[in-house]
């Protein structure tokens, strides 16, 4: 699966203007979404890298070593949330804004952990050279187990970074994903802790990444095969169209290759 | 503010006194007339006439008259003759025209040298040389004083003339104006005021002068959504105008009509077009009404083609829908404004709310096609691939027929089970039916995430469930029959599922999926007749010293006694929807099965029916009767 992607900075007076428009444009209403993201960092077993075979089947082997150990990616899991999640009220005499793992303080709290689902979602590093205007990488996701997802990401050879939320309104424009979000910061006391948070802090002590407050406006395209030529290239053209379209209101472009660089170092 | 200041425009004339117009008025007409005798009003007014009707081409024509009498030879003649002299005239200005050339290049060309050559006849250049003739402004003469004063009149004349068309232009600009202004005002007003109903105001995406109104669905099929925008233009009055573009401007709409039996028996309410038809919010009303129509019609259409496995039909302008063997639902798209006479040709309206109903209900299926659409729309779309998603076809039709079909195969084994139970009850026998109609319907599941309208609908794109239930004569047995009309998913149709419950007969099977209605009522009075037989049976346990019957062929509803003389009795029990009929024959041990037809004499015979006037014997007298030795 390929993803063609267009991006575009929304500063914050703008916002709700903006979002007028698209509702507008996409004739329909904004979809809220807020999803949690957890990074994630491959990393070598070790004792994978020496296993020798026999000779026949070395080619194998080497296939094999190529692909546990060439290229080593980032990854989100990525899980959608709802705002009542956010309202934790806890009732013992514990500091709200650190809710550290392990200290099971679930009163009160409409946040459940173990049922939350989950997703994968593995973006590549976008593609060099051919379509300078437009950013096009291969994108594929998968559905995850619900509830605690580090034990799984740990077996298969992921370990925790770190995480954030995004928070943003989603509009469906043919067969063009409008994303208008921005990403949320979780309040830091102290140490960032090394697992996700089995608890939320209150969403008003989430704080933009971005200090002004403005949002990326991101436009997204998914294509079943990308070796088809023609609709890739059809696909860039509705692309295009919405660029159009939207010049007067924001101007996208496609993003600095290097800087959705996913690979991991 | 006009009043504040006004500027006369048109000059001031000033009235002059004319001494002398008597005496000039009686020289013209002395000059013209001749005498002033002959001036009188009549013969002033005939000449005003016969200058009115006088053709400006009359002389010409008169000289063509002329000419048309000569014969061909002279009009010949007279015709090079007359072309000769064109062309003499012609020439004889081309010539003076090249003189004056000649002379105005000659005398440019003291300045201008250069360019007066070229337009120089190459004789002029041989015979002067450029720049021979000069020309030098000289006083003219002193005019004569009357010259002057006529001069002073004319142009002071032409200078009234001028400031008088200059004023009236003015004042025609101005009261255009003003009437544009009004005409403008009118129109803003009306496009305000259908704003302020709600209707979507917007500019046209094609011509970005105009305003158009938006009354279409966003959810109908896009050549239908993107007809549902008119231009909002404006006639010269102001009057504000629905340009529709190429749509017929006729209202129309979809008529449902029932046919029994060869016979039109039921039509839908026609929607006539509201009485203040020159509204423009009531043309625009007319104008979605239309279009939602038209789309409602070729969306049946099309789901109709699909359904041609169902024998429904389509011609150029109808659906045709069976139902049941005698019952058809038509349906068409009509202007609205025709059918009243067709109306009043006299056919029955006994069913009329039917067809109402029907056509109730595909509008409000293909709203709910559009809210789904909407869904659809708003759903994250999945990846692009080189096949594009077919458009399926809405399910307004299916829905329908279905409920009809489900409807009427409930009816028809309600009418069956009735007869089968006065059957049994003119034989005494007690049975208990009841049947739950529809129950698929009515069982409503909340849901947060589909609206209440949105599942109420949904309920009747589920497949529809009914299930009948009895009990028979014998304690615990009992049977119950299913039907199931699946509108969508093959295999559609209806279907009955027949379940029974006999103590006795622990080996009968239950059916399934029974389409014919023919087996269905074949099954159920099999089962029943199985369960008087084991009623028989049971019956005579009780009574002593009676010959006890004993179920021997269960499924030919035989049975057999033996009483104490070793004679041997046979009974047969045969049961339909119109009677019930019970014979015993005795047969002898020795050779009933050898011979079974030389053996058999009947005994006894009963026939329940229904229709039999007066009191009839119950089934257990007449098994008591049987039994006696």
């Amino acid at each position: 699966m390929h993803e063609l992607l267009l991006f575009a900075s929304v500063p914050a007076h703008q916002h709700h203007e903006l979002l007028q428009q698209l509702a507008g444009l996409t004739a329909m209403q904004p979809r809220h979404r807020l999803e949690r993201r957890l990074v994630f960092k491959a990393h070598r077993k070790p004792g994978l890298s020496n296993a020798r075979g026999g000779t026949n089947q070395g080619a194998d082997i080497v296939r094999l070593n190529k692909m546990l150990n060439g290229g080593m990616y980032y990854t989100q899991v990525v899980g959608p949330i709802s705002e009542p999640d956010f309202e934790t009220q806890p009732s013992s005499s514990g500091d709200p804004d650190a809710p550290m793992s392990g200290t099971d303080e679930t009163a009160g709290s409409s946040y459940d952990y173990d049922s939350q689902p989950w997703k994968l979602e593995f973006r590549d590093i976008p593609e060099a050279g051919t379509r300078s205007t437009i950013t096009a990488r291969l994108a594929a996701s998968a559905t995850l187990p619900k509830g605690d997802i580090v034990t799984p990401m740990n077996a298969w050879g992921y370990s925790f970074v770190t995480e954030y939320v995004v928070e943003g309104d989603a509009f469906i424009h043919n067969d063009i994903v409008i994303f208008l979000h921005r990403v949320l910061q979780y309040p830091i006391h102290g140490q960032e802790p090394h697992e996700p948070r089995r608890q939320l802090p209150s969403f008003r002590d989430m704080s933009p990444l971005e200090r002004s407050g403005s949002y990326i406006l991101q436009a997204a395209i998914t294509v079943q095969d990308g070796s088809n030529q023609e609709l890739m290239r059809t696909a860039s053209q509705h692309l295009f169209g919405l660029r159009e379209q939207l010049k007067s209101a924001v101007r996208l472009e496609h993003a600095d290759r290097l800087s959705l660089d996913t690979r991991a170092k | 503010m006009a009043d504040s200041f006004t500027l006369p425009l048109r000059p001031v004339i000033e009235k002059r006194d004319r001494p002398d117009s008597l005496p000039r008025d009686i020289a013209q007409i002395n000059a013209q007339w001749g005498s002033f005798r002959e001036l009188s009003e009549a013969s002033l007014r005939e000449k005003i006439e016969a200058d009115k009707n006088k053709d400006p081409w009359a002389e010409e024509d008169e000289v063509e008259k002329e000419t048309a009498d000569l014969d061909t030879s002279e009009r010949k003649e007279q015709l090079y003759k007359r072309r000769a002299e064109i062309i003499q005239f012609a020439l004889q200005a081309h010539m003076e025209a090249s003189f004056a050339l000649d002379f105005v290049s000659l005398l440019l060309s003291k300045h201008n040298p250069r360019q007066a050559e070229t337009s120089m006849s190459p004789f002029l250049k041989t015979a002067a040389p450029l720049g021979s003739l000069n020309s030098e402004i000289i006083n003219p003469p002193p005019r004569p004083d009357t010259a002057l004063k006529d001069i002073k009149s004319v142009s002071r004349g032409w200078r009234l003339q001028n400031f008088n068309s200059a004023a009236s232009k003015l004042l025609n600009a101005g009261t255009r104006l003003d009437t544009e202004v009004d005409a403008e005002k009118d129109y803003w007003d009306q496009v305000l005021a259908i704003k302020e109903k709600g209707w979507k105001v917007c500019r046209l995406p094609r011509d970005g002068q105009a305003l158009g109104v938006q009354y279409g669905f966003l959810e109908a099929t896009p050549i239908f959504r993107d007809r549902g925008l008119a231009a909002l233009r404006r006639a010269d009055d102001g009057k504000l105008v629905l340009d529709k573009g190429l749509i017929p401007r006729k209202a129309q709409g979809v008529r449902v009509r029932i046919k029994q039996q060869d016979r039109i028996s039921g039509c839908s309410k026609v929607c006539r077009p509201s009485q203040d038809a020159e509204s423009i919010e009531s043309r625009i009303l007319q104008a979605r009404d239309t279009l939602f129509e038209e789309e409602l019609f070729h969306e049946m259409m099309r789901e109709a083609r699909i359904l041609g496995n169902q024998g429904v039909t389509t011609r150029q302008n109808l659906v045709t829908i069976p139902v049941s063997e005698e019952q058809e639902i038509l349906l068409d798209l009509v202007d609205w404004d025709q059918d009243h006479a067709l109306e009043e040709a006299g056919f029955s309206s006994e069913q009329n709310d039917l067809a109402d109903a029907i056509s109730h209900s595909i509008r409000i299926l293909l709203t709910f096609a559009h809210r789904q659409n909407l869904r659809r729309r708003t759903q994250p779309p999945p990846p692009l691939a080189p096949k594009r998603r077919p458009t399926l076809e809405y399910q307004i039709l299916r829905p329908v027929m279905a409920y009809l079909q489900h409807k009427s195969h409930i009816q028809w084994l309600e009418t069956y089970i009735a007869k089968l139970r006065r059957v049994l009850e003119a034989a005494g026998i007690r049975c208990d039916f009841n049947a739950t109609q529809f129950s698929s319907i009515g069982v409503l599941q909340p849901s947060h995430l589909v609206p209440k309208v949105e599942s109420l609908v949904g309920v009747f794109l589920a497949p529809f469930e009914s299930t009948f239930s009895g009990t028979l004569i014998t304690p615990q047995s009992s049977f119950r029959v299913r039907i199931r009309t699946n509108p969508t998913i093959p295999p559609v149709g209806t279907f009955y599922d027949i379940s029974v419950n006999l103590p006795q007969f622990p080996d009968v099977q239950p059916l399934s999926r029974v389409g014919l209605q023919e087996e269905v009522a074949q099954a159920i009075t099999h089962f029943v007749m199985l369960d008087i037989a084991a009623a028989i049976s049971l019956q005579n346990q009780e009574g002593s010293g009676k010959v006890s019957w004993e179920v021997a062929y269960p499924h030919h509803g035989e049975l057999l006694a033996v009483d104490t003389a070793g004679q041997s009795k046979k009974m047969k029990v045969s049961l339909s929807h119109e009677e019930l009929n019970i014979q015993t024959y005795s047969l002898s041990r020795a050779e009933g099965f050898a011979n079974p037809v030389a053996a058999k004499s009947s005994l006894l015979s009963y026939t329940w029916n229904p229709d039999t006037p007066g009191p009839q014997p119950s089934l257990a007298d007449f098994v008591a009767q049987a039994s006696q030795t």
